[in-house]
């Protein structure tokens, strides 16, 4: 069966800086990403990973190129045009969570859910099922992230991210900031999304990261450098892991 | 709504002292504000609707009675645009009111017949004790300045003979209410005036009182009467008009709203380079969480909604209770105005008033707010999560300069105020005065020669003049001439362009006619039914007169009337009272009434002191006050930023004094910086608001002295004052760990 493509960017241009100090990120990059499939960018320091995943999620706009994100060139919207774009198609999880401090778990979810649902009481219900599925105890709802671990904290996030039913869900180096048991539950979060039909963009330079994702990609001197396909994640999959650790092997990592 | 509410509630709820501090800096603006406001709409319509209650004329003037002739009622009756005139009968003569506020106060004094019928110029008598046959009324003014209470006494001394009388009651007036136009009036039941008007004879005068057209001017009007009058040959002993009447009488009162509103400028400046200085840090704070926003879909107009809000919110409110607030005392500044203005009325509820200083305050707000938050457009989502916005300044430093500057200019014009009333009154009474001798004697007739030689070979003189202050007419009313041998000798001068007289051809005028008489054209003045003509050498002021005064000389008065038979008399030593005591023992027959003009002169300075002192108070209160809010509101956001770095520095050994102190002294070269520039500015733009203040009271030539030494001790103190406010406002440093940093 034909994927459905839902992010689809060509002849992308980007870099920072000016004159001599100019740092070209790319400058004629091209990717799908698909309906459904768990993607993940992967690539080393500096080469570009999260800049492209911002480029295409509407963060961040490109010097050049389209991108066409379920049909639209979002290159051609306004920053207000793209704020609604966001909140519609898109979720955000971040390696530095950025919950809003002094905001309660549930207000910091329903900041986020209040942009596109009229009634409060129905985002708080999904917030509450939402909360449920990640594993954050109701006696929890009502704290500030400075009062609970970074676990819960990251897990949160992903509520937040999700409360919109966002087309895509992008992630920057979710575990990042995490320890192994933190990190191992908040995977758990993406690979049950994602198992529900959650198409998903995760940056990382994480192997167990990328083993949660079913399509590989390698960032390498502004170009996809190469893509390898996992298939669906499987708990203690040996033959993922190898095929995972060769083709990083191969990309030069 | 619902999507910038909960943003606004967190932002609202996370920085609760910063938004305090921001209301009582709006709360103190509105409060302000709304006084100034509620004086200025309802003190003004409070005295026109008292003139229309009592039916008060339009124009009033005065002719010696025996000089009224039977067709000038129908004269002026047919002048353009007069609608209505009665005529009154009334005694008109300098008086000295004994114990006037505490002293012997010269005043010249319309007295009338209470119990006459009457259509204009009526009297609402206020308060009132049991009659008795020797009673006079008297206005408002003479009991809430001078200090006089119904059923207590008053004498009057006319000519050197006294005359004390019951006081009836206390009434309000329209004509002679206060001495600002330099008329006051007395109301004797009918018997008291019957006889008060056989035994002074030569004064009694015709008062002819006007109701005019709304269409007329009043100048033009006035310059008719004065014409009339000069072609019949009748003097014109006092002419006065509605507008210069309510424009005296609310004097005090215009110049509290000035200072009021210029107070409130400062305060409202001051806040919305707080708010400015607030959201910029915010946004510096919360950069990530800015992004964040922006990342989940919030537009750059929704962030700036949810950051303008809470300071709209916050300003409401307080507005709001500035308001409220401000109506508790409203009730105490209108009676402190009633002193001057000699009349009273309630403050009330003011719509208008509240509109105004709502939409005002919410406009400079929402403006400023919403320039600041503007910055919050030109974010990037994803710069934003990274830390970067392209501007690392958060106008820390261009705040306090600014805030110091102006706690400063406030600060230096309370000192310098303070200065010239208590460190060197002389200042501040040559301001509002004219002369102010020690004594001053009035010789009986022909005795003046001897009088003088005294004078001379007394060692306790210190200097001596033959000085008067006597009525004389011109042709649109009257002035009160003060009458020198030798202006060269005067201890103040209050000519303020060209120079007194010299010659007895020539006079200086007052600034009530500066503008009909320029300097060198030639003025007319006439006493009595004699008349010389006078060449304009210079432009004198006087606040006690509201600048219709002149100076001639001894010689120059001399063409025109009596000689002079009054001394002002300098001492070295305070010694006034004894001085006067010896003088009338020993030499009753040359000495024919005496006035303790250094009393005087103290009871006047004692009550501006007390006034001033006020002032000051207010105007440190407040300074302290914004520096407080401020250093709050920097010392905060310094430390909610500098966290991590206090951490470090604790970490590795720094003790908690020593951050503090660091903290504190950080601030200090700013603060005194903008104090010494302010200081020094001082001696330019000082001189500038005391002459803007004092012109507004006719005192166009003011006596201030700005001491460079008082501003630098000023901007002393003031920096002194903001590092110690520094060191306390930083002790939230101590609850910084280093082991917190860890946990963060």
């Amino acid at each position: 069966m034909d994927k459905q493509t839902v992010i689809s960017a060509k002849h992308l241009k980007k870099a920072f800086g000016k004159g001599e100090s100019i740092q070209v990120i790319y400058s004629d990059l091209n990717i799908d990403i698909y309906k459904g499939d768990f993607t993940v960018i992967m690539g080393s320091s500096g080469a570009g990973k999260s800049t492209l995943m911002y480029s295409l999620s509407g963060m961040d706009k490109p010097d050049g190129g389209e991108i066409f994100f379920d049909g639209t060139d979002i290159t051609k919207l306004n920053n207000d045009k793209l704020a609604v774009f966001r909140r519609k198609e898109c979720g955000f999880v971040f390696q530095q969570i950025y919950l809003i401090d002094k905001m309660n778990l549930m207000d910091n979810v329903i900041a986020a859910g209040v942009l596109t649902s009229k009634d409060k009481e129905d985002i708080k219900n999904r917030a509450k099922e939402l909360f449920s599925l990640v594993n954050i105890p109701e006696n929890t709802w009502k704290k500030t992230s400075s009062q609970i671990s970074g676990g819960e904290a990251q897990r949160a996030g992903i509520v937040r991210a999700v409360i919109n039913s966002p087309n895509v869900l992008f992630a920057d180096e979710p575990t990042g900031a995490l320890n192994s048991a933190n990190s191992g539950a908040v995977l758990d979060v993406f690979t049950s999304l994602h198992k529900e039909g959650q198409s998903i963009v995760m940056v990382t330079h994480d192997k167990k990261s990328a083993l949660r994702g079913n399509r590989i990609i390698y960032i390498k001197d502004g170009k996809i450098y190469g893509e390898c396909d996992l298939g669906a994640f499987e708990q203690d999959d040996a033959e993922r892991t190898e095929k995972l650790d060769q083709f990083i092997k191969e990309m030069g990592w | 709504m619902k999507k910038i509410s909960t943003l606004t509630l967190h932002n609202l709820n996370k920085a609760k002292g910063q938004y305090i501090s921001f209301g009582v800096f709006i709360c103190l603006t509105a409060f302000i504000i709304n006084i100034a406001l509620v004086l200025a709409f309802q003190t003004f319509n409070a005295y026109d609707s008292l003139f229309e209650k009592l039916s008060a004329a339009d124009i009033n003037f005065i002719i010696p009675q025996i000089q009224d002739q039977e067709d000038l009622l129908t004269e002026v009756e047919g002048i353009d645009g007069v609608s209505f005139v009665e005529k009154h009968e009334g005694v008109f003569t300098s008086v000295t009111v004994r114990e006037f506020a505490g002293s012997d106060f010269d005043m010249n004094t319309v007295f009338y017949n209470l119990d006459e019928e009457r259509t204009l110029n009526l009297r609402d008598i206020t308060e009132s004790s049991e009659m008795s046959d020797n009673s006079v009324y008297i206005p408002m003014y003479m009991k809430e300045l001078g200090g006089f209470a119904e059923g207590g006494s008053i004498t009057y001394s006319i000519d050197g003979e006294e005359h004390t009388y019951h006081v009836g009651g206390i009434l309000l007036e329209m004509q002679y209410g206060n001495y600002g136009t330099g008329m006051i009036g007395g109301y004797f039941p009918e018997a008291v005036y019957e006889d008060f008007a056989q035994e002074y004879s030569d004064h009694v005068i015709t008062e002819y009182s006007l109701k005019i057209s709304s269409t007329a001017d009043l100048g033009e009007m006035k310059n008719t009467i004065s014409e009339v009058l000069r072609e019949k040959g009748i003097a014109l002993l006092n002419i006065n008009d509605r507008d210069t009447s309510k424009q005296t009488r609310t004097m005090v009162c215009t110049l509290l709203i000035v200072i009021f509103l210029a107070l409130a400028a400062i305060i409202l400046v001051v806040s919305i380079f707080l708010s400015n200085f607030r959201i910029r840090s915010a946004i510096e704070d919360e950069l990530a969480q800015m992004g964040v926003l922006k990342a989940i879909g919030y537009t750059s107009s929704l962030i700036i909604a949810s950051t303008v809000m809470p300071y709209m919110l916050v300003g409401i409110i307080s507005t709001v209770i500035g308001i409220a607030l401000s109506y508790a005392v409203l009730p105490s500044v209108a009676g402190i105005l009633a002193i001057q203005s000699g009349f009273s009325y309630t403050p009330v509820f003011d719509s208008m008033a509240l509109l105004i200083v709502l939409l005002t305050l919410m406009c400079a707000i929402l403006l400023f707010s919403y320039l600041s938050a503007g910055k919050i457009h030109k974010l990037e989502p994803i710069n934003a999560i990274r830390g970067i916005t392209g501007d690392e300044s958060t106008g820390q430093n261009v705040l306090l300069f600014i805030v110091s500057f102006g706690i400063m200019v406030l600060l230096s014009f309370a000192g310098t105020l303070l200065y010239n009333v208590n460190v060197k009154p002389d200042n501040f009474m040559n301001t509002l005065s004219e002369e102010l001798p020690s004594v001053i004697f009035t010789a009986e007739d022909g005795k003046m020669t001897e009088l003088k030689e005294l004078l001379e070979n007394d060692s306790r003189v210190r200097l001596f003049m033959e000085y008067a202050s006597v009525p004389v007419s011109y042709e649109d009313g009257s002035l009160t001439a003060f009458v020198c041998e030798d202006f060269s000798k005067a201890t103040n001068d209050i000519c303020y362009e060209g120079h007194s007289p010299v010659n007895d051809n020539e006079v200086a005028i007052g600034n009530a006619i500066s503008d009909k008489y320029p300097i060198g054209s030639n003025i007319e003045l006439t006493v009595g039914d004699q008349s010389a003509d006078y060449i304009v050498t210079g432009y004198i002021q006087s606040v006690n007169n509201a600048g219709a005064v002149c100076q001639l000389t001894r010689e120059g008065y001399k063409k025109i009337g009596e000689t002079i038979n009054s001394v002002n008399v300098y001492l070295y030593e305070k010694t006034a009272e004894a001085f006067i005591t010896e003088y009338e023992e020993n030499h009753d027959t040359i000495i024919k009434s005496s006035v303790n003009f250094e009393q005087m002169s103290e009871n006047g300075q004692m009550m501006y002191t007390g006034i001033v002192s006020v002032i000051v108070v207010i105007l440190f209160i407040i300074s302290v006050l914004m520096v407080l809010l401020v250093m709050y509101v920097l010392i905060n956001s310094m430390i909610s930023r500098r966290r991590q770095e206090f951490g470090i520095y604790k970490a590795i050994g720094y003790t908690n004094r020593q951050l503090t102190v660091k903290t504190a002294l950080s601030f200090i070269p700013v603060v005194a910086v903008a104090s010494i520039i302010s200081a020094i500015a001082g001696l330019w733009y000082l001189p500038a608001i005391n002459n803007v203040i004092f012109s507004l009271i006719g005192a166009i030539k003011n006596h201030f002295e700005v001491s460079v030494w008082i501003l630098f001790v000023f901007a002393g103190m003031f920096t002194a004052v903001a590092f110690t406010i520094s060191v306390l406002l930083s002790a939230p440093i101590k609850r910084i760990t280093a082991y917190s940093l860890l946990k963060d």
